[in-house]
């Protein structure tokens, strides 16, 4: 038996089915088709409220920004409590649904929260898009040591993050998190928010310039006429500190915390 | 010695190190590796050598792709050790077997490891008294890494342990490597050149497979041209069959009926004066229209099926049916064989060069060998589906292409943003630097151009053509000049009446014409561009990667700068003629790592657009 031979038996089957059908539905009376398409269509609304309301209930949390930024001892100490021996670049997410560590130890039932580290290497951006619409909040680590170097950089990808559809149609807020803080030489929070202001706001320039059609997205940022400051944005852009080889994680922390309540 | 092993996750968390060793590490190998090796589809090869000040490492490889890990070795370059590849193995087999997601502590596999490096240690000891060291290893190798598909890999292989830094000898001896392996094929011949060029530089790179000159490699020669110059230039053995340097008289033609663009002819230099002189209201450039790509996934779909129908006649439906439902116990070089094999003609038939597609199905087979195919998933759409995924990720911009962000920085700093643009002849180097001037002139942008194409008789009068429907500055000093210093008296000519950018148009040479790669080498170092485009027809298949690879190669090899500006962008022309046989597009950017910057698609000034990179992977994988 070959394949088209089967083939040709199923179709047969279902125009079987389907005059089968047809028939059924000319015997049984109007009002019962009516009532029929009600609850169907009843149902259909009703899935489509949950799905509605499941997303506003989010608790993913994205954590993204450049390679070498430190968002992948960031998971693990979020997850873990620890930096186990260290990491290397990723080359792919790392994905998982827990309770904070630091609340691991406090009763009562806590929700867990579905945390994602997506890698920094360029080549895997596009891994961003699968994960940006489902964000309750997006963390941007930044690092603030090796930050001068990377400033165009990361402003190129936090402007990225800051325009993509998901994150303007549904407001996620943003932490941009500058890590590495236990590091004399770390840069302060102002002096980095400023940096990335001062770049966003030539970027933006380029790129309404540009933006006629051809680039991808077409949100623009802050306030024309202005010198661009997250505090134009429509969604919350908060910056914070945090050193993921010593631990010191708690702004990280109350930033989850806010939006998924535990 | 073995300076380091270590045990990490794909996800980037390290699970074990041998704490016996303990020696820190120079410089930062792994994360090299992974970021210019293993996540630029070259996971296929054998090894990768790794230079940092005062360190030289060879880094070997091999993957759990079931359990998503990676174990690494790594050691000093200037030892030859064999075990390496078999200690991998063992270390792999034993570690899978205590794994588990859950757990980060593995201070227990210590004991093991000794153990098994001892094991290692005299397996290798016996192999070398038995006097064929080599090959032995090497047919291991192959085996077990299963990666060996032509033996090209391991031609390399063996070539590193040999390099120890010598510079100039190496240069001599690299070219007998591929013999000395046993391995005799034609290829080696090709692998020679490229190792002994890079051997001479004191590094060398491993994914050689079959003589591309690939991008880690010139990342190297970027890196440092210090000494064995010499070296660099005798060992060069040219490549098989060679296109000769043919003028195309305009291949446009034939498509299209009226070459609107065409002022290559001097002699119609008087007609081109009734052409109406502006040409600035021919719409917007296509830069700057959303491409309304549909994804028509039921097509998509049902393509899929049909393909995989195919396969499944051939290897019989029922035990591909049963595979598909119980979910295969785990994918083995065998399973991917021929469904790779059916992915690379259709790379090949796409015109992607036959060496890319074979690297590329390496890699993807290194990424998906031992992974357990899930239920109701067929080997061929796992693979198809893997080699999307590469594909999206070579052909995404490692760096950002926003040229407006560049101009508008080179603005603010008070120079002019210098574009030169470079090529083999009849291209379309000046129609498309004029589609450019026309998409920075509807940005306000104002651009003068240069006609630093000295060479050829017509070119400056074709330019001034452009350059008057334009109404633009052009830059010109007739024939016989030197095209540097055109290049520098037009920049400063820039700087003095305030251009915003400048687009410098240069001969269109052969990738093998010396005198003329010197020169243009001489320009790009005299001149510092901002930026150096390779115009390329998106016709060439195989050539491609030899257009390229010579091109960065002879810019750093005629540079006198210890790091040689490379090609760093391409725009790709005659775009609408090639219906779906876009690979062109792939095999550049592989071997230049590159992006696509521009593509030219039409007679027009319009006809410039931006790679649409879900298009291209979804036009080459159909
Ligand atoms: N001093 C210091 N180093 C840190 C800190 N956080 C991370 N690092 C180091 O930074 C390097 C990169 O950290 P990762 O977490 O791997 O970086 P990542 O953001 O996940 O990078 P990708 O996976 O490539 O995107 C590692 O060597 C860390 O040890 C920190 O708070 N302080
Ligand atoms: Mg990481």
């Amino acid at each position: 038996m070959d394949m088209e031979n089967l083939e040709t038996r199923v179709k047969i089957q279902i125009q079987k089915w389907i005059v089968e059908a047809q028939e059924l539905i000319q015997r049984t009376p109007p009002s019962q088709l009516y009532a029929a398409v009600a609850v169907v269509g009843f149902t259909i609304l009703l899935l489509i409220l949950i799905k509605l309301f499941k997303r506003t209930s989010s608790n993913t949390i994205v954590l993204t920004g450049l390679s070498g930024g430190g968002k992948t001892i960031l998971f693990y100490q979020l997850r873990d409590g620890s930096s186990h021996l260290g990491t290397v670049t990723s080359m792919e997410p790392n994905e998982g649904t827990f309770v904070l560590h630091t609340e691991t130890t406090k009763k009562g039932k806590i929700k867990p929260v579905h945390i994602v580290d997506v890698p920094g290497h360029s080549r895997l951006r596009a891994k961003l898009d699968e994960f940006l619409p489902q964000a309750a909040g997006v963390v941007f680590v930044v690092d603030a040591v090796e930050f001068l170097p990377n400033c165009r950089a990361a402003s190129e990808y936090l402007y990225e993050v800051l325009t993509s559809a998901s994150v303007v149609k549904k407001n996620t807020p943003v932490l941009i998190l500058c890590n590495k803080v236990d590091k004399v030489t770390a840069h302060t929070k102002e002096f980095i928010r400023k940096q990335l202001e001062k770049e966003i706001d030539k970027l933006r320039a380029s790129r309404t310039v540009v933006s006629e059609a051809d680039v991808t997205n077409e949100f623009t940022l802050g306030t024309p006429g202005e010198a661009f400051a997250f505090s134009q944005c429509h969604n919350k852009v908060s910056i914070g500190e945090a050193s993921g080889l010593t631990g010191e994680i708690t702004q990280l922390e109350e930033f989850i915390r806010n939006l998924v309540k535990a | 010695m073995l300076e380091q092993l270590l045990i990490f996750t794909r996800g980037g968390l390290i699970l074990w190190t041998c704490r016996e060793i303990g020696n820190a590490l120079r410089g930062s190998p792994i994360d090299t590796l992974i970021r210019s090796c293993l996540l630029e589809e070259r996971s296929g090869a054998a090894s990768y050598s790794y230079d940092a000040p005062g360190a030289a490492y060879t880094l070997k490889w091999t993957f759990h792709n079931e359990l998503g890990l990676v174990f690494v070795a790594v050691y000093q370059r200037i030892l030859h050790l064999l075990y390496v590849d078999e200690l991998l193995e063992m270390v792999k087999d034993e570690f899978s077997k205590i794994y588990e997601p859950k757990r980060m502590v593995y201070n227990d596999f210590d004991d093991m490891f000794q153990q098994l490096k001892k094991e290692a240690e005299d397996l290798a000891e016996k192999m070398k008294k038995s006097k064929q060291p080599v090959k032995a290893v090497n047919a291991n190798l192959g085996k077990k890494q299963g990666l060996g598909q032509k033996g090209g890999v391991d031609g390399g292989n063996k070539k590193k342990s040999g390099d120890d830094g010598n510079g100039d000898e190496e240069g001599n001896k690299t070219k007998n490597y591929g013999y000395e392996n046993g391995h005799s094929n034609g290829e080696h011949v090709v692998n020679g050149e490229v190792t002994a060029v890079v051997g001479a530089n004191g590094k060398e790179n491993r994914s050689s497979n079959s003589g591309a000159f690939d991008k880690d490699k010139l990342k190297k020669l970027r890196g440092g041209k210090n000494g064995g110059k010499k070296t660099n230039t005798t060992a060069v053995v040219s490549k098989g069959p060679k296109e000769e340097p043919k003028k195309k008289p305009r291949v446009w033609n034939d498509s299209a009926p009226e070459t609107k663009l065409d002022f290559t002819d001097p002699v119609s230099e008087n007609g081109a004066d009734d052409v109406p002189d502006v040409a600035m209201d021919q719409g917007e450039s296509m830069m700057d229209r959303e491409e309304i790509f549909s994804s028509d996934s039921e097509s998509e779909e049902e393509e899929l099926g049909k393909d995989a129908k195919v396969e499944t006649k051939k290897t019989g439906w029922f035990s591909s049916m049963f595979n598909s439902i119980a979910g295969k116990a785990s994918l083995d070089k065998a399973d991917l064989e021929p469904a790779l094999k059916a992915l690379k003609d259709r790379l090949m038939t796409k015109n992607v060069a036959e060496e890319i597609a074979e690297k590329l199905c390496e890699s993807v087979a290194a990424s998906l060998e031992g992974k357990k195919l899930a239920s109701f998933t067929r080997i061929s759409s796992t693979v198809q589906a893997a080699m999307e995924e590469a594909l999206v990720r070579i052909l995404t911009p490692r760096r950002s292409i926003d040229i407006m962000r560049d101009v508008h920085a080179a603005k603010d700093q008070g120079k002019p943003y210098v574009v030169v643009f470079v090529g083999v002849n009849g291209v379309g180097k000046s129609t498309n630097l004029a589609k450019v001037a026309y998409w920075l002139l509807q940005h306000n942008v104002s651009v003068m151009m240069a006609a630093c194409d000295t060479f050829r008789s017509g070119a400056v009068e074709q330019l001034r053509t452009h350059a008057r429907r334009l109404q633009i500055p052009i830059f010109e000093k007739g024939y016989e000049k030197d095209p540097a210093i055109v290049a520098k008296e037009a920049i400063q000519e820039a700087s003095r009446n305030g251009s915003d950018v400048v687009l410098v148009d240069t001969a269109g040479r052969m990738q093998d014409n010396e005198p003329l790669m010197r020169a243009l080498s001489k320009l790009i170092y005299v001149n510092t561009p901002d930026l150096v485009l390779f115009v390329g027809e998106a016709l060439v298949g195989n050539d491609a990667v030899d257009q390229l690879s010579k091109f960065n190669q002879k810019l750093a090899d005629f540079s006198p700068s210890p790091n040689p500006r490379l090609i760093d962008g391409i725009l790709l022309t005659k775009f609408d003629t090639i219906d779906d046989k876009v690979g062109a597009a792939l095999s550049m950017v592989y071997i230049s790592g590159a992006p696509v910057m521009f593509v030219g698609c039409g007679q027009s000034y319009t006809d410039l657009k931006k790679l649409n990179v879900k298009a291209i992977v979804k036009t080459l994988l159909k």
